[in-house]
This record gives C-alpha cells, structure tokens and sequence, in this order.
C-alpha cells in the first residue's frame, strides 16, 4: 500500500511540476518578446542587476549621452585562448592593473571579470552561455571573442549590440590606421554588431631549412606546385614525411583552405561571393581537383597520415617534436608571433641549433596560389562584440564599449595591458637583467636592459622564454601605441612584413539562417567525403555527387536567401 | 522518514526530469517556443538519426553478447585452474583494463594499431611479411567494428567474470562429485554442470544489460572518426554533435531526441522485466 501511495505522490508530482514549469516557459516567452517590444522601464529594472545598477546620476565619462546614466560597476567577459595572459600566466595583475588604469578612465570604480574556457571548446561554451544564461547573471557576458565565423552566424540573431553610433564616436578614431576592417563589417544598412581591434592574420608556409640543404634544394627554386611537391617528395624518407597540417581541409573554421594552401590553390570549399553572386564553392571544379592533388598526395605519403586527425596543437607539437625521425619537413601555420614562436620551441626541443634564427624559412605563394587567389589567404579579423539584453536602452552597452573597447585602444596603458600584459609582470621600463636556460650553457641567454627601456620579461609560467605578447598583436592592430613600446624581435617583425607583402583578403563569410542551422551537419558531411576521397575510399566526383544529392536543396534554399538579400 | 525520502527523491531524480518539457519547445538563442511535436517528425525524418539509432542498437546488443560470452568462457578457465597463485594473478591482471578510463584505452589502441612507424600491429604484421600495406583499423569501414568489439572485449571481459567466478564458487561440489563418479571427463563436467549452473546467472545478467544497451557513448565517441561514422554513430554522439558542435544549437530537438531515447529504454527495462519474471519468477524492478 505505501508503495502505491509512494508511486501516486510522485507521479501527481511531477505532473503538477511539468504543467507549472511548461507555463513558466511560456511566460518567460512571452515576456521576452514584450519586453523587446514595449520597451518598459519594468523591463529596464528587472535586467539591471545588484552589480549593474542604474544611477541616473552617474557619469560614466562617455560622449555618447545615454551611456552617462548606467554606472557599470561589473563587467563580464568571455576570451578565448587569445588572451594569453592566462590563470597561469600573470592573469590576476592583468585585471587589477585593467582595473585601476579604466577605473580613471571612466571615473568610477569598475571591475573585470574574465571568463577563459579551454579554446578548443570555446564555440560550445558560448553558445551555452548565451542560450541559457541572460545578461547580468553572472555568467552572462557583456562582452565576449567571436571568430568571424561564429559572429556571422551570431549578427542576425537580435542578440548582438548594433555599436555603429559608439565605433562612430569613439575616440580612438583618428588613430585608426586600417579603417576598412571594421568598415567591411557593417550590414546593408550600416549596422555594426562587432569590432575587429586587429586584422585577421592568416598562415604561410615554413620549411625546415635542415631537410632543404638536407635535401640540396633552395626555397627560391620552389616556385610551382610541381617544385612544391618534388620538394615533399624527397623529405618523404625513412619515416619523415613531407608535410603535417591539422586536417586536410579545416572545413568548419573559415578560411577553410589556409593549413593547406598549396593543394587548395584557387578552391575554396564552402559557401562565398564569386562576382557579386553566392555559390557554393565545394561543388566548383576547383575543389575536386584539390581533393585529387590531396588524394595523391595521401598515396605518395608525403602527407603525414596524422594530418587527418591531428588537432593544431597536435600537428605542430609533433613538427618542433626532439624526435624529427618521425617529424615532416613542411608546416604551413599563423605568420608573423608564431615565427617566433615555432623557432623557440624547436630551439627548446634541440632541433637544428646551429642554425639559430635561421631554422625556418617563409616559402613565398607559388604560382598556381598567385594566379588563384593572388598570395595567402588573410581570414576576416576575429571580433568583440558586446551582448545587447533586448530593453531598447542602449545605456548598459554604451558602458560597456566605453569601459572595454574605446580603452582598449587608447594608445596608452590599456592598450598596452591588452597588448603586452601587466606591467612589471610581463613588462617593464625598469633597469634589469635576466638569463633563460641558466643551467644550459647551449641555449643560456642573457638579457640586460637599461632604466627607461621597453622590453618584455621572462613568462611567468616559463622563466626560460621571453613573454611575447598578450591579446592585440601590436602589428596587427588597427590603431598603434603611442606611447611608443614596440617590441623589436627582428624574427616577428619578418614574419608580418613577409606576411603582409603576399596576402589578399579572404572571401567574406555568410549570414544565413538556414545555414546557421544546418553548419555544423554540412562541415561533418563535408569532412567525411573529404577524408575518404583523400583516403582513396572514393573519387573526388562521387563524393561531389553524393553531397550534390544530400544537400542540394538545401543549398540552394541557403543560396537563394544569401542572394536575395 | 517518510517525507525526507519523498524530498530527496523529488529534489534529486524528479526535478532534473522536468528539462524534458524543452523537447516540445524551440529552444534557442533568446527564444522558447511551444511547438508540439516538430521535433519529433523532424527527427523521424532525419536518415541521420536512424543510422544511429540501428547502429545503437547492434553495437550494443553485439557488445554485450560477446563481452558477456567471453566472460564466461574466461571464467570458466580461471575456475579449472588448480595453481591458487596464478589464478590469483590471473584474475587481478584482468580486472585492471576495466578501471582504466576510455579516453585512455581508445589513445592505447589508437597508437597501438596506428599506420605510421610507430604502429606495433602494423609493424609487426609486415615485419612477418604477412602484410606490405599499413592497415588502416580504426579508419575502415569493415574493420572498425571487429576493433570497437575486440577493445570491448579487452576492457570489459576481466570485470565481467567477477559474478560469473562468485557463481562458480557456489556450485554444489557434489555435482561435481556425483559427474567424477559417472566417469565424466573435465570437458563433460564442464558442459553437463557448470554451464547449466551458470545458465541462470548469464540470462540475469544480460537481461540487466539489455535495459542499458541505449546507454552507449564514451566507448565510442572516443573512438570514432569521420570516416567511420557511418557505422559508428550512435544516438549519444549524433545528441552530441547536434547540441555541442553547432554554433547555434536547439536544445529543444536535442532534448526531443534524448526523450525518445529514454523512453525506448524505458520500455527494454519493462520488456527485461517481463523477461525476468518469466526466466526467474520475479522482475528487475
């Protein structure tokens, strides 16, 4: 009998808690869509919270007036793995020097909350965080990092703040040296719900200058895929392999094509603008004949076979590895800090060290990348973009763009925290000495500045490497320091002025609902007939078919809304 | 003491339960959305879905088929065995695979059987000469089932012998007594006693597991690749794949397919119920 009793007691439970929660929901719907509607101040009030309180008689310092009356005593952002100053890596003095130089900025005590998933994850944890959280709960963001893609997929959605007014006002205005990125970002109708700080950046291809002299070859003489490819073919011996990359294609993260260029050459497989008209460029000749340069390049082996898996971390780990019996002579990844960065961990890892600076050598575009493409593909500029929470009172976004995005670009101290880190942790001006790897008299190094000089310190979390930079990478940033801190490692500044010279921008990235909601399926589909044609499990064509035949439709229905717009 | 149990309950299992409402709801960005049963004629449309939804199923029920029969036999032997030390030794190495995480093993075999020069399967197999290609296990269609399966069996064979060695030792001796004095050989007392007195325990056994073989997604997601997913994908990793790795997702038709999920299992627990009645004289629940 109690057993009974027990049962019907939590079955009328649970049936009352679904019909009281199935009504909260609709509630909750409903008041979502009156509130963006009205625009009460009811509204107003219940998505102002303790720790973002209105107080009309604040002055938040901003020129734009609705932005004097939202005292912003909290600000929540989400970074990627961008900002490299970590948990680990000087983070805590990040923020208290961010809060300190803003908090006189703007003239009211304010502090910074940062919220770093693991970047690999970055794209889920964001899409939880706006989906089920809303502004002012803590988690919620204010501001986050968006790639370009996922911005694009994101613009349309009413969950973005349209900053066009506040970028048009701000002051680091008449310091922007590269107007157009942002410029490129704007709607139809001159919206603009993201601001880039930098430009993309995108990757070129490095070769170990060992395996080319190794190999008695010269990188002036590769010129042409054909050279390209002899050249992979003859660093693909006794369990080296001509070239590693993370995927074949990486065909859920525009640019697609940039870890791979030289097989890609003029494809580019997915959805772009080819002469002012949408197309789907994974259905275009190019990309099959791609897949057949990549298949054959399986077959021959002079494609390491991990490329098919390999994360980026795991493709250039296993590139700079202290085993390079097994490693690959070619690796195509980000220019300019990363020049840097790749030599230093070869140094680290005993590779080539008579060869010092001169481990890697840039291979400039060859001809069938040039007579394509017209040089390396320079991604659309990843973005901030600040969450609009729908009360029609533009007044809490306004502090937020005042707060976070017109000092981060003041030329000064802020702009130096986001650029370099906290000072006299990751920098200083102050008169020192230090020594990386003291107890390796082949790698010991020692660095000594005077009273007044600008330069970077040891990592806080690797006292045997020089810190290199933290979030805005200084060459490529829109809007340069004035104060005058410029770090001047020859390598980097190689690598951006190699860069820059052989670049063209990359095709802009849709916004299409229905292809927002269909993305992810179409990068897997995409992915998996990729890696089978390469595999030689079927041809370049069938594939093409078969994904002809799957999304076709669907497709075109994305086609037709992107050209009717 | 009535009450606390009804609280913790509630609290504990039931509330949680409540998120199941969402599958009747568009749930996304900004938006919550009564719309009856779209997700669920969107799921049945979707061919997706059933080739994980049929690849659930025969990886699970193949899975627990041969686990389970692997156990027994290994149980059996390790029964035979007169040598108290080895049998010992036998038994620890292994029970140990089962507590070694999966991301763990799947790395192992992955390494293990991998086509570089650093594969040992492969190495071997040419140094042999019995292959001149690199085989590629865990990227073939038709191998990568036989490899999910074998793993399975690696991982989970050691643990699955603990009830069958504990039913095993309450054999009544006197059978065994009874067969030596009939003159049967090792192989017969084998066949004639042990396995009918293990009959009971297996039939429970896998009776138990038939009302979790949904429940399949660590062993795979840690295994599968893009190439394979077309025998690989099963209900949990298309959940997964839906929900984590769209930039926008709909929890509402996540959640819709989850519901479906439970309520197929729901309904194996009630049919292994009926099963258990019939094979035992009384249910599981």
């Amino acid at each position: 009998m109690k057993k009974k009793v027990l049962s019907l007691l939590l079955s009328t439970a649970m049936v009352a808690s679904l019909a009281a929660c199935g009504s909260t929901g609709a509630d909750t719907a409903s008041t979502d869509t009156q509130s963006s509607d009205t625009q009460s101040s009811d509204a107003q009030s219940s998505d102002t919270t303790a720790t973002q309180s209105a107080d009309a008689s604040a002055d938040a310092g901003s020129e734009a007036a609705p932005a004097g009356d939202y005292n912003l005593t909290d600000l929540y952002i989400t970074v990627d793995g961008t900002l490299t100053a970590n948990v680990d890596n000087g983070q805590d003095a990040f923020i208290e020097q961010w809060e300190a130089a803003v908090s006189e900025k703007i003239g009211h005590e304010i502090k910074l909350h940062i919220n770093q998933p693991e970047h690999s994850g970055y794209k889920d944890n964001v899409s939880q965080l706006l989906t089920t959280g809303e502004p002012g709960d803590g988690q919620y963001p204010d501001a986050l990092i968006m790639s370009a893609t996922m911005f694009k997929q994101y613009q349309n959605t009413g969950i973005l703040w349209n900053m066009a007014d506040a970028y048009a006002n701000a002051e680091f205005q008449s310091r922007i040296t590269l107007p157009s990125i942002n410029e490129n970002m704007k709607t139809a109708n001159g919206e603009l719900y993201a601001f880039a700080p930098t430009y993309g950046n995108g990757c070129v291809t490095y070769i170990k200058q060992s395996w080319l002299d190794a190999a008695g070859l010269k990188v002036d003489d590769i010129k042409t895929f054909d050279d390209y490819y002899n050249m992979l073919k003859a660093f693909t011996k006794d369990g080296q392999t001509g070239v590693i990359a993370a995927g074949f294609g990486k065909l859920d993260e525009a640019p697609y094509i940039n870890y791979m260029p030289e097989f890609w050459q003029g494809a580019y497989p997915a959805i772009y603008q080819k002469d002012g008209q949408w197309v789907d460029g994974f259905q275009e000749q190019a990309t099959i004949d791609a897949l057949k340069r990549l298949a054959q390049g399986y077959a021959d082996g002079v494609i390491d076979k991990d490329t098919e898996e390999a994360s980026t971390k795991t493709a250039r780990e296993k590139w700079f590895s202290n085993d390079q019996s097994t490693s690959e002579g070619v690796f195509t990844y980000w220019a300019g800090t990363w020049l840097r960065t790749l030599t230093d961990n070869l140094d680290k890892n005993d590779v080539d060290t008579d060869l010092g600076d001169d481990r890697l050598v840039q291979l400039p575009p060859i001809k069938e990348i040039k007579d394509t493409w017209g040089g390396y593909i320079n991604r659309e500029a990843p973005v901030w973009v600040i969450t609009d929470d729908g009360d029609g009172d533009d007044s809490r976004e306004q502090a937020i763009f005042d707060a976070l995005i017109e000092t981060m670009l003041d030329g000064d101290k802020v702009q130096t925290l986001w650029t370099y880190g906290a000072e006299d942790v990751h920098w200083s001006t102050h008169a020192e000495s230090f020594t990386t790897n003291p107890d390796d008299p082949d790698k010991k190094k020692d660095y000594e500045y005077a009273e007044g000089e600008f330069h970077l310190k040891q990592s806080p979390n690797d006292p045997n490497s020089v810190w290199k930079k933290n979030h805005l990478d200084p060459v490529l940033v829109i809007a340069p320091l004035t104060n005058g801190f410029v770090d001047n490692d020859e390598l980097v500044q190689a690598g951006n002025k190699f860069f820059t010279e052989n670049c063209v921008d990359a095709p802009q990235s849709p916004s299409s609902e229905i292809l927002t909601e269909v993305e992810a399926d179409l990068a897997t589909d995409k992915t998996t007939l990729m890696n089978e044609v390469v595999a030689g499990k079927k041809t370049a064509e069938d594939a093409i078919a078969e994904y002809q035949a799957k999304w076709g439709d669907t497709i075109t229905e994305i086609l037709d809304e992107l050209n009717a717009q | 003491m009535f009450l606390p149990v009804v609280i913790y309950v509630l609290i504990i299992y039931y509330w949680p339960m409540l998120g199941v409402r969402y599958a009747f709801y568009d749930y996304t960005l900004k938006k919550m959305e009564p719309v009856g049963l779209k997700h669920f004629q969107k799921m049945f449309a979707d061919a997706d879905f059933w080739k994980a939804f049929f690849n659930t199923l025969q990886l699970s029920i193949i899975k627990l088929l041969i686990t389970t029969g692997t156990a027994v036999i290994v149980s059996v032997f390790i029964n035979e065995m007169a040598n108290l030390f080895a049998k010992k030794v036998l038994q620890t190495v292994i029970y140990l695979p089962h507590f070694m995480s999966w991301t763990v093993t799947a790395a192992i075999f992955t390494l293990f059987l991998s086509t570089s020069s650093t594969g040992f399967v492969n190495e071997t197999l040419k140094s042999w000469g019995l292959i001149k290609e690199s085989i590629d296990f865990m990227h073939e269609l038709t191998l990568w089932r036989p490899v999910y399966y074998l793993v399975n069996i690696w991982k989970e064979t050691g643990w699955g012998t603990v009830i069958f060695l504990a039913t095993l030792a309450g054999i009544n001796p006197e059978l065994y007594e009874a067969a030596d004095i009939d003159g049967a050989t090792r192989l017969q007392k084998i066949w004639y006693v042990t396995v009918p007195e293990l009959l009971n325990t297996i039939i429970i056994v896998l009776i138990l597991n038939l009302a979790k073989v949904l429940n399949l997604f660590e062993s795979v997601f840690v295994m599968y690749n893009n190439r394979v997913f077309a025998v690989s994908d099963v209900i949990s990793t298309y959940i997964y794949r839906k929900t984590f790795m769209t930039a926008i997702p709909n929890y509402g038709y996540t959640t819709a397919v989850g519901l479906f999920k439970s309520l197929v299992g729901c309904a194996l627990v009630l049919i292994c119920n009926w099963a258990s009645k019939k094979v035992r004289g009384r249910g599981i629940i």
